[in-house]
C-alpha cells in the first residue's frame, strides 16, 4: 500500500481519532445546548447536527465547529475501519461486535431520519375534512388555475426561491414569476392606521391597502414567521401587475389571464395525501371539579378515494394513529372552536432506533455476561 | 470490500445537501378559501374587526410603567400595549390614554407630532416650530421627547400630551387626550407617569 494510503488508513483505524471524535460530539452537544436558548430547536438541530460545519456565535465571533455529520460520519468510518483491521471476530468479543454494530445502525438510522423525515401539520375543524397536512417550517407562492369548476391546477414555488429573487419559469403558467422583494418576517397593517406610512409600491389587489413591516425571525417554537413577497407576473404581452403575497393574509387574490382564472397566496407548504381525515370529534375531558386535563383526544374519519378504507380512529395522548406510512399525533386544540392540531410524522427510518438499542443491548449484556461467567470460574477455581 | 459501505456514507451525506427547492405542480379537488383577514379585505373595517387584526406592533420586551391610581386600565388591544380611562368629572368628557409601539421611527417624531395635531384640528408644523414645542426628558437610558398642545376651537377644547422615545428598535407613543380643562389638571399626573417608565 502506499504511504500516504496507509497513514491515512491508520488514522481512520485508530482509537485516538475515536477519542477525539468522541469529545468533538460532546462539545458540539453542549454548544448546540447552548445555542437553543437563542435560536430555538429546529435551527440548532440543522445548523449544528444535521450539517458537516456548525457556526458558534460567540458574542461578535462566528466559531467553527464540526458538525454532527462530519463527526457521526468520521465515527461510522472510524468504526468499520476499526472492525476490519483491529478487531477480530472471536466469542470473547462478539458482545463488543453486537455493540458496535448497534451504533453504527443509530448513526444510520440518524442520517436516514435527517434526510427522510417529513414533520408536518395537519388543523381540521370538527365536521370538516382534510387531505393535507401543512410544513411547521417550509412556505410556498401557490399560484393555482381555478378555471375547471371541478379541479385546482396548483405551482407549487417554495420560499426559498422567491427568497432568491430570481425569476421563475413553470411550464404550467403563462406568465413568469418575478420576486421584488422578499421579507422572511414580516407583519402587515392596513394602511390607513399607519402614523405616516411609506408610498404605496405599485401593487394590485389587496397589497394597495396595506403596510408590511419587516420583523426580526422568530426562532421560538411556539412562533412562527410571516415571509412576506411583492411578486411581478410577467406575461408575453408585458407585466400583468404586482402582488403583495404574505401567509398572514391567509386568502388568496383573484386575477385573470389568457382566458384563464387564477388565484395566488403565500401558504404554509403543502403536502396532499393518498387519503382524508375528517374530524367527527374533538374531547378535552377534565377531572371532574377541577381544570386538570384528564384526556385529549380526535377522532377521526379516514376514507380513501377507491374506498379501500372508510373507517372510523381515535387518537389521543400517547397513542397516535398510524396510517399510510404517517404516524398522526395529537398536539394541539382547542376544543372551543372545535379545532384539532394534528402532528403529521413521516419517518420510513422510525425501527432502526428500535433496532440499534436492542443491538447494543444484547451486546453489552452478551460482554459482560461473558466477563462475570469467566470470573466465577477462575474463582471456583482457586477456591478449589 | 469496505468500498460500499464507505461509498454509501458518501452518498448519503451528499443526499442532504439536496433541498426540497423545486417549482412542483399538481392537481387536487376544487378547495373552499380561508377569508382575508377584515383590515384587508377591502370592506370598511368595524373597530371590533380592527382589534382582532394582527398588526405591526413592535416585538421584544416591553417598558413598564407605574400609572396614576385613579386612571382605569382598559383592555389593551392588538393595536395597543396599553391603555387608560382617565375620569373626566366636570371637565366635559373623558381623557383616553394610549400606549403603541412600532417598529423602526414609525414614519419619525414631526410626522406623528403632526398627525396628532390634525386630530384635534391644528395645522401641520414645521421642523423647526415643532422642535420649539418638544421638551426632553432622560429617564433612566430612556430620552423622551414630550410635547403638549392644545386647540382653541372646538366644545369642549381639547388637548394632547405626548410622549415619544425610542427603545428596542422600536418608537413608542404615549398619548394622553381629551379636554383641555380635563389635562390641564391631569399634566402633573402624566408626567409623573412618564417619569414611572422604565426599561424592564
Amino acid at each position: 500500500m502506499h504511504p500516504v494510503l496507509s497513514q491515512i488508513r491508520d488514522l481512520l483505524v485508530s482509537l485516538r481519532l475515536t477519542v477525539v471524535l468522541l469529545v468533538a460530539s460532546l462539545i458540539l452537544v453542549f454548544v448546540a445546548t447552548l445555542a437553543q436558548t437563542n435560536y430555538g430547536i429546529y435551527t440548532v438541530q440543522e445548523g449544528y447536527f444535521r450539517s458537516f460545519i456548525a457556526i458558534w456565535h460567540v458574542g461578535p465571533l462566528y466559531v467553527p465547529l464540526p458538525g454532527g455529520y462530519l463527526v457521526g460520519g468520521l465515527l461510522f468510518i472510524n468504526l468499520i475501519a476499526a472492525h476490519m483491521y483491529r478487531f477480530k471476530l472471536t466469542w470473547r468479543k462478539a458482545g463488543i461486535f453486537l455493540t458496535h454494530i448497534g451504533l453504527i445502525l443509530l448513526l444510520v438510522g440518524e442520517l436516514l431520519t435527517g434526510i427522510l423525515q417529513e414533520d408536518f401539520s395537519m388543523q381540521i375543524i370538527e365536521g370538516e375534512s382534510r387531505n393535507y397536512s401543512e410544513s411547521f417550517q417550509d412556505n410556498e407562492l401557490a399560484i393555482i388555475d381555478v378555471t375547471d369548476p371541478e379541479y385546482e391546477e396548483v405551482v407549487a414555488i417554495p420560499e426559498s426561491l422567491i427568497a432568491d429573487g430570481e425569476s421563475i419559469q413553470h411550464q404550467a403558467l403563462p406568465f413568469r414569476v418575478v420576486p421584488r422583494l422578499y421579507y422572511p418576517n414580516a407583519r402587515l397593517q392596513l394602511r390607513s392606521n399607519v402614523p405616516n406610512p411609506p408610498p404605496a409600491p405599485e401593487t394590485v389587489d389587496v397589497g394597495r391597502q396595506v403596510v408590511a413591516f419587516e420583523q426580526p425571525i422568530t426562532y421560538r417554537q411556539d412562533e412562527r414567521n410571516f415571509p412576506t413577497a411583492y411578486v411581478e407576473l410577467v406575461g408575453s404581452q408585458g407585466s400583468l401587475g404586482t402582488w403583495l403575497v404574505s401567509t398572514e393574509l391567509q386568502a388568496p387574490q383573484y386575477f385573470d389571464y389568457a382566458g384563464r382564472q387564477w388565484k395566488m397566496l403565500m401558504r404554509f407548504t403543502r403536502d396532499y395525501k393518498p387519503f382524508t381525515l375528517t374530524l367527527r370529534e374533538v374531547r378535552h375531558d377534565k377531572y371532574p371539579g377541577t381544570e386538570i386535563p384528564r384526556n385529549f383526544s380526535s377522532l377521526v374519519h379516514i376514507t380513501t378515494p377507491g374506498g379501500g378504507d372508510d373507517r372510523d380512529a381515535l387518537i389521543y395522548m400517547n397513542s397516535p394513529l398510524r396510517y399510510g406510512g404517517y404516524t398522526f399525533y395529537q398536539y394541539q386544540m382547542d376544543a372551543a372552536s372545535d379545532l384539532t392540531v394534528l402532528q403529521v410524522v413521516r419517518n420510513p427510518g422510525w425501527l432502526i432506533p428500535y433496532i440499534a438499542c436492542v443491538l447494543m443491548g444484547l451486546g453489552l449484556f452478551w460482554q459482560f455476561s461473558y466477563h462475570l461467567v469467566g470470573f466465577l470460574r477462575k474463582q471456583r477455581r482457586s477456591a478449589a | 470490500m469496505n468500498r460500499p459501505p464507505l461509498a454509501a456514507a458518501i452518498a448519503l451525506a451528499l443526499l442532504t445537501g439536496c433541498g426540497d427547492s423545486q417549482v412542483t405542480s399538481y392537481r387536487v379537488p376544487r378547495e373552499k378559501d380561508a377569508a382575508m383577514p377584515a383590515a384587508v379585505s377591502g370592506a370598511p373595517a368595524s373597530a371590533d374587526a380592527m382589534a382582532a387584526t394582527p398588526v405591526a406592533t413592535a416585538t421584544g420586551p416591553d417598558l413598564v410603567w407605574t400609572a396614576p391610581a385613579h386612571w382605569q386600565a382598559q383592555e389593551a388591544s392588538a393595536m395597543r400595549k396599553g391603555s387608560y380611562l382617565v375620569p373626566g368629572g366636570d371637565a366635559g368628557g373623558d381623557g383616553d390614554m394610549s400606549i403603541t409601539a412600532f417598529p423602526g421611527d414609525a414614519g419619525g417624531f414631526l410626522a406623528n407630532v403632526n398627525r396628532w395635531r390634525g386630530q384635534i384640528g391644528l395645522s401641520a408644523l414645521s421642523q423647526e416650530a415643532a422642535g420649539e414645542l418638544v421638551s426632553h426628558l432622560d429617564i433612566g437610558t430612556l430620552h423622551v421627547d414630550v410635547i403638549d398642545f392644545s386647540a382653541t376651537s372646538g366644545n369642549p377644547a381639547q388637548r394632547v400630551l405626548g410622549g415619544i422615545t425610542s427603545f428596542n428598535g422600536s418608537t413608542w407613543f404615549f398619548k394622553l387626550s381629551g379636554p383641555d380643562l380635563l389635562l390641564a389638571r391631569e399634566k402633573p399626573a402624566f408626567m409623573a407617569f412618564i417619569q414611572s417608565l422604565r426599561a424592564p
